[in-house]
Formats: structure tokens, sequence, C-alpha cells
């Protein structure tokens, strides 16, 4: 592979991770999935509007992908911990939304905006009275075992108070419309408008706010932000209840296509992890597109190959991307 | 915590109940105890613990049930006593859990919902000579083994995607509606395999054409719509759908979402499509869909008595699973009663040649096991959503509702 970096860019020049673009690399991307996305029409001996179906479908995956992938990316960028509790938040979000709706009645989407917050508060917490208590020493499978534990302490607090029938919410609005001859379900493209929506709101943060200045500076450099007088503890808090955050909208937005269950995170868990190693650890746009690469990678590839062969095709472009760029496909050479 | 305590206190005491028992009667040829254990194997916790507690919660209704109509007469009214184990899903947990529920008293176990937990607690109950009911676990493979000491109640695998593609085809010609092709959705592994392969079996003998298989992985199964695109693709008279309950409800909907021409959608052994939380979960999509699967029986008064109580006493309805669990208890209880002995070889023949009238399920017949272990007269009914409801619709002897057929699952 012929990928060379910028001539000797100067060390103060060096692009932070969390926000890096890469429009060469989006370009690259973009013509590979074009070109393959034109030999399956031409050659691929399948109806051309069945091949339209599945890309919508695997955009629209994508989107949900994304959405799950964007928390984990940011809280592993700043914070260096592999979050394996991010399935069991997704579904505490989820069922904070059942919880909102079922007793006050609430708009689906009303009940999303309210658990952002109470997420938030969620994530600061665990990270200011559990993690910040690890992160400090060198370690990284400590953090590592405290997320896994509560993961498990989630799923079964849930299972606990909710038992294991499954649940479902009302959403306001459902059915379908029509792309080009494809259908695509209404809540799952709100799902896909929420993870850009997301993703923009997380780059304006990181890139325009003092929060955002100061998260990035952890992230380049903990010891020296300390030494300049950023609370490197409350950074990382505010950083592990922004990723909290945004699993509540992903958990919110597809909850009413989702059989609501304690152990439904759970599924989204290991591509995400695929997705956010794939886009760069700790890149946006790379989770971004990542979840889209791979949502489209799932669907498209299923028309060939049943059953679990598309997610062998997942993992194999992963392990293949792996060796040839192992910073994965935004992540700032390190 | 306090349970398990407590639990543990009544299993020493009985054990010491037992032993002062076996000392006082040694060569008296009297069988008086005072309790007998059976042991209970279900996923208590793990991702399957909604179902696995419903299905403990029957087991131990089915013991208390018991108990208060006097207990086991043959045996001097001896009390019933279910000890819980927790497989956890996991078929080395259920197995471990198997082996230690025998060491603590059991003398007989039911369970245990996942066709892989229970093969491996079918192998422990061959080692050890404990009869085992299985409640609910499909796999063809498990009686296959040669195993005599288990028993199951349900039908198995293959049977069920014979017999509901029998009922498809006596469907179509009841409502004058022959179905000439399907297309087939189906979770990989060996249950989806199983019941595919014995419905393409008997569809094809009766001329009904598979015009598409469609699997997919159930571990990570989030969107439907490619896979429901691709199935009405051949323009099939109906979908037939075998899966778990997230999977068919993704599959209902995206259905429900596609104009088409489909006669129906037709779960076969689904997970899902006679729950009855489907039609409330699935909305507008899951009307008229209809499934083929064993079913407690709604037209028994005895099983609406119990469902009753059981809701009352556990908030919650009492789904099939959890009624097998209950049938399951019954059956050994009954072995006990012929048998007169708490010996578990003794209860495993009395088991074997015993004829339970009256079941909880909508079969044709009694309870009968076969050479292997099978219950001889286990048969699906077909259900349908109707009006928010499961309704039983066909045969017309189990029939609650009339049934609608075509469906409008295309409109």
């Amino acid at each position: 592979m012929a990928i060379t970096e910028a001539p000797a860019a100067p060390a103060a020049d060096k692009r932070n991770p969390l926000t890096a673009g890469g429009t060469r690399i989006t370009l690259t991307i973009g013509g590979i999935a074009v070109v393959g996305l034109a030999l399956v029409y031409l050659l691929g001996d399948r109806e051309p509007a069945l091949i339209t179906q599945y890309l919508v479908s695997g955009l629209l995956l994508g989107g949900v992908y994304a959405l799950v992938s964007l928390g984990l990316t940011l809280i592993f960028g700043v914070l260096g911990i592999v979050n394996f509790a991010q399935g069991a938040m997704l579904t505490l979000s989820m069922y904070l939304v059942y919880v909102l709706q079922s007793s006050l009645g609430l708009n689906l989407y009303v009940a999303v905006v309210l658990t952002i917050p109470l997420l938030f508060g969620f994530g600061w917490l665990v990270q200011s009275m559990l993690l910040n208590r690890l992160t400090e020493d060198a370690s990284h499978d400590r953090p590592l075992l405290v997320t896994l534990g509560l993961s498990l302490l989630i799923v079964n607090v849930l299972l606990m108070i909710f038992g294991g029938r499954p649940k479902s919410v009302d959403a306001p609005v459902s059915g379908s419309i029509e792309i080009l001859g494809a259908l695509a379900d209404t809540q799952r493209i709100i799902a896909f408008g929420g993870a850009v929506l997301v993703a923009a709101a997380l780059t304006l943060v990181l890139r325009k706010t003092s929060m955002g200045l100061a998260i990035r500076a952890v992230a380049a450099n903990g010891t020296g932000a300390s030494l300049v007088g950023v609370n490197v503890r409350r950074v990382y808090a505010m950083t592990f209840g922004l990723g909290a955050a945004s699993v509540a909208v992903a958990g919110g937005l597809i909850t009413p296509f989702t059989t609501l269950v304690p152990t439904a995170g759970e599924q989204f868990t290991t591509l995400a992890f695929v997705i956010v190693v794939l886009g760069g650890l700790g890149s946006i746009p790379g989770a971004l597109v990542g979840g889209v690469f791979i949502g489209v990678l799932q669907t498209v590839g299923s028309l060939y190959l049943p059953g679990s062969g598309s997610l062998i095709l997942v993992f194999g472009i992963f392990v293949l991307i792996l060796f040839l760029r192992p910073q994965g496909l935004f992540g700032a050479k390190q | 915590m306090k349970r398990k305590a407590l639990s543990a206190a009544v299993l020493a005491a009985s054990l010491v109940g037992l032993s002062a028992c076996s000392s006082d009667s040694a060569g008296s040829g009297s069988d008086s105890v005072e309790t007998v254990t059976i042991g209970s194997v279900h996923p208590l916790s793990g991702s399957l613990a909604g179902v696995g507690g419903l299905m403990n919660d029957g087991a131990k209704m089915a013991v208390e049930d018991i108990n208060a109509a006097g207990g086991i007469e043959s045996l001097g009214g001896a009390q019933l006593e279910l000890l819980d184990g927790d497989s956890q899903g996991e078929a080395q947990v259920g197995q471990s859990e198997a082996q230690r529920l025998i060491s603590d008293g059991a003398v007989a176990l039911v369970g245990t919902y996942q066709s892989d937990v229970t093969q491996n607690v079918a192998s422990v109950a061959e080692r050890s000579d404990v009869p085992f009911v299985i409640d609910v676990a499909v796999d063809d493979k498990i009686l296959e083994q040669g195993y005599k000491n288990t028993f199951r109640i349900q039908p198995d695998a293959s049977s069920m995607g014979q017999a509901g593609a029998q009922a498809l085809v006596a469907m179509g010609e009841e409502t004058g509606e022959p179905i000439d092709s399907a297309a087939y959705i189906h979770i990989e592994g060996a249950f989806g395999d199983s019941v595919f392969a014995a419905f393409k079996e008997e569809a094809e003998k009766q001329g009904i054409t598979i015009t598409k298989e469609i699997t997919y992985s159930g571990s990570n199964f989030s969107d439907a719509t490619t896979q429901v695109s691709e199935a009405l693709a051949g323009n099939p008279d109906i979908i037939a759908v075998t899966g778990y309950y997230p999977d068919n409800l993704l599959v209902a909907k995206a259905v429900g979402s596609m104009a088409n021409d489909t006669k129906a959608v037709f779960g076969i052994a689904s997970g899902a499509f006679d729950d009855t939380s489907f039609p409330a979960a699935a909305g507008d999509a899951g009307t008229e869909v209809l499934s083929a699967n064993y079913h407690y029986s709604a037209t028994s008064d005895r099983a609406a008595d119990i469902r009753a109580r059981f809701e009352e006493k556990y908030g919650k309805p009492m789904e099939t699973a959890s009624m097998l669990s209950y049938q399951a208890v019954e059956v050994i209880a009954e072995g006990l009663e012929e048998s007169g002995s708490d010996d578990p070889e003794e209860l495993r023949d009395a088991i074997a040649g015993l004829s339970l009238e009256d079941p909880l399920l909508a079969f044709d017949g009694p309870i009968e096991f076969g050479e292997d272990g099978q219950n001889e007269n286990a048969t699906v009914i077909v259900m349908q959503v109707l009006d928010g409801k499961v309704e039983q619709v066909f045969p017309q002897e189990f029939a609650t509702a009339e049934l609608v057929f075509p469906t409008g699952s295309g409109n």
C-alpha cells in the first residue's frame, strides 16, 4: 500500500484522532465502495431492485451500528478504556425510554431526549466514583475488568426489575418510504439521522467548546494537560458522560425496532468494537464511516453468502484492514 | 437468599427423615416416605432467564398443587419438593447442576428449554439411572441416542416441520385456497435446519414448491428487511418462518412493511408468533399471522384454571413452555403414584408405561411414551393473531376462533 504521510509535518501539527477528517481516505473508501457496488449491479447476477433494497437496508443498519459505536470510540480515544459495558448501557437506556413512556405516557422521542441527561449523569458517576481510581495506574486490564463487571451488573439488575419477558414501546411514527424503488423503514431513517446528528454534535463539542479543548488536550497528553491546570479527572468523567449520552441516543432510537430484553444490547457490542477499530480508535468520523461500511458490507454480502456467511466477510475485511492499515481507516499514525 | 437457606434446611431435614425412614423400614418392605425430591434445571440467569424463570415457576406450582391435593397417595401422601438448578443457558453448567441435584437427592429431573443443555442433562440422567422428563427441547438428536431414562412430552423438530406442512395443506383445502409455493426463512443451526428439512420433504410430497430457503445467523440479526425482500422476490403463496422471539418479530414487522401478494406468514415452531406478548409488540404487522406449534390447550378448563392461578400468583401470563414444565412434574407425580416407590428405576419404568389422560397441551389423546421416550400423541396445532390476541384456529376440535385465510399480511 502506498499510503504515505504528509511530508515532515511539524509535531505541533499532529492531528488529534478525535476529530481527524482524512479526506483522502474518505475518497479512497468511497471509490472502492462505488466500484464494488457497480460490480455487484453489473455482474452480480441479481435483480437490480433487490440489490437496491439490500443497499438501502445496509445503509440504515450501518446508521444503527454507527450510533452504537460513537460513544465507544470517544471513551476509548480519551480514556483508553475498552468499555465492555457499552452494550449493557445501551440496554439500560432502552429500558429508561420504556419506563418513561409506560409510566409518564411520553412520546418516544421526547423520552429519548430525557434519557440523554440521565445517561450522562450515569456515565459521569461511573467514571468519577469507579473508574477514576483505576485509570491513572497505567494498567489497561483493570478498568476493562471493571466495565465487564459493570455490564453483568446492569444486565442482571434489569433482569431482576423487569424480568426477561420481551417488552415493547410505541413509536409515534411507523411505516416506510420508498427510495429508488426500495423500502426504507421510517424509524430506521430517524435512527440514521440521529447517528449523523450525534457525530456532528460530538465533533462540534470537541472543536468549538472549551470542554472539547480540554478533552482533546487530555487525549493528546494527559500529563501535559494536568501540568497546565486541566482537571484531568473531571475531563475523564465528562468524557465518559458524553460517551454514555451518545449511547442514550442510540438506545432510544433503536428501541422501536428492537425486542426489549435485558440482553438486547449485547449483539451490538462485538460489531461496535470491530467498527471502532476499523474506523480508527478514537475517531468520530471513523465510527460513522466504519458503521455504515460494515452495515452495507454485511447486508449486501448476505445476497451471496447465506446465514453467518456475511459476518465472516465482515471479519475477513476487518483482518485485512488491520494488516494493511493497523491504525484503522481514520486513525492518526502513532 | 432466604429461600435458599430454607430449601437447604428442608433438604437437610428431609435427608435426616429419609435416613431415619430407611433404617426404620429396612426389610419391612413398606414404602412410606415423607418427601420426594424432583430436580428442575432451567436457564434462571442469562439471556433466557425470562422464559427459564417462568418454567421454573410452572414446575413449582405443579408441586404445590399436588402437595395441596394430598401428595402422592400410594406413598402414604408423600409431599413433593422441587430443587432448583440454574443452567445459565450453558450446556456444561446444566450438566453439573443436574449432577448436583441428583447427589442432593433428586429422584427425577425436569428441564431444560435448550436442546444442547438438554442433551447433556439427558446423558447425566442416563449415567445416574434417574428419569428425566424434558419439558421443552426440540432437537431430534436427543432421543436418537437410545437413552432409556429420558422422556419428551412435546413433538420433536422434524415432526413439527412435517405436521406444519400437513396443516398448511389441510388449511388450504378447507378454505379453498390451495398453497402451491412457499419461501422459508429460518435460523441457522440444528433447530432451524431440522424443522426446515422435515417441512420441505413433506411439502414437496404434497406438491408445494419451495421457492427459496433463506437462513440467518441468530447471534447478529437486527434487521430482516433484506431476508424478507429476498423471500418475496419469488412471489410465493406463503412465507414460512422458524426461529426465536426477537428474530421472528423482525420478520413479521418486515413483511408488514412491504406490499406483497402472499397469502400468509406462517410460523412453524416459531418462538414469537404464539407468545402472548407478540400481538402488542408487532402491532399491525402481527395481524392474522399464523403459527403451527405445540400449545397449551386453550379449550381445556383445567389448563385455563391453572393459567388463571399462575397469572394471579406470579403476575405474568403462563406461556406454553411454563405449562409444559407443569405437565412434566405431573408426569413424574403420576409415575410415582403408579410405581408406589421413590426408587428412580421403578419410577422410570412407571413413566415409560403410563398413559396420562387430560393433558394440558392441545394433543390428540393421552400422553404415552414410545420406545424412544417420545410422546406418541404429540402434535402441533395452528394459532392465529386475531383482534390483538393469539387464538387457536386449526384443527377444528381445538379452535377458539375462526381461521382467517388468506390473511391480510400483504395489505
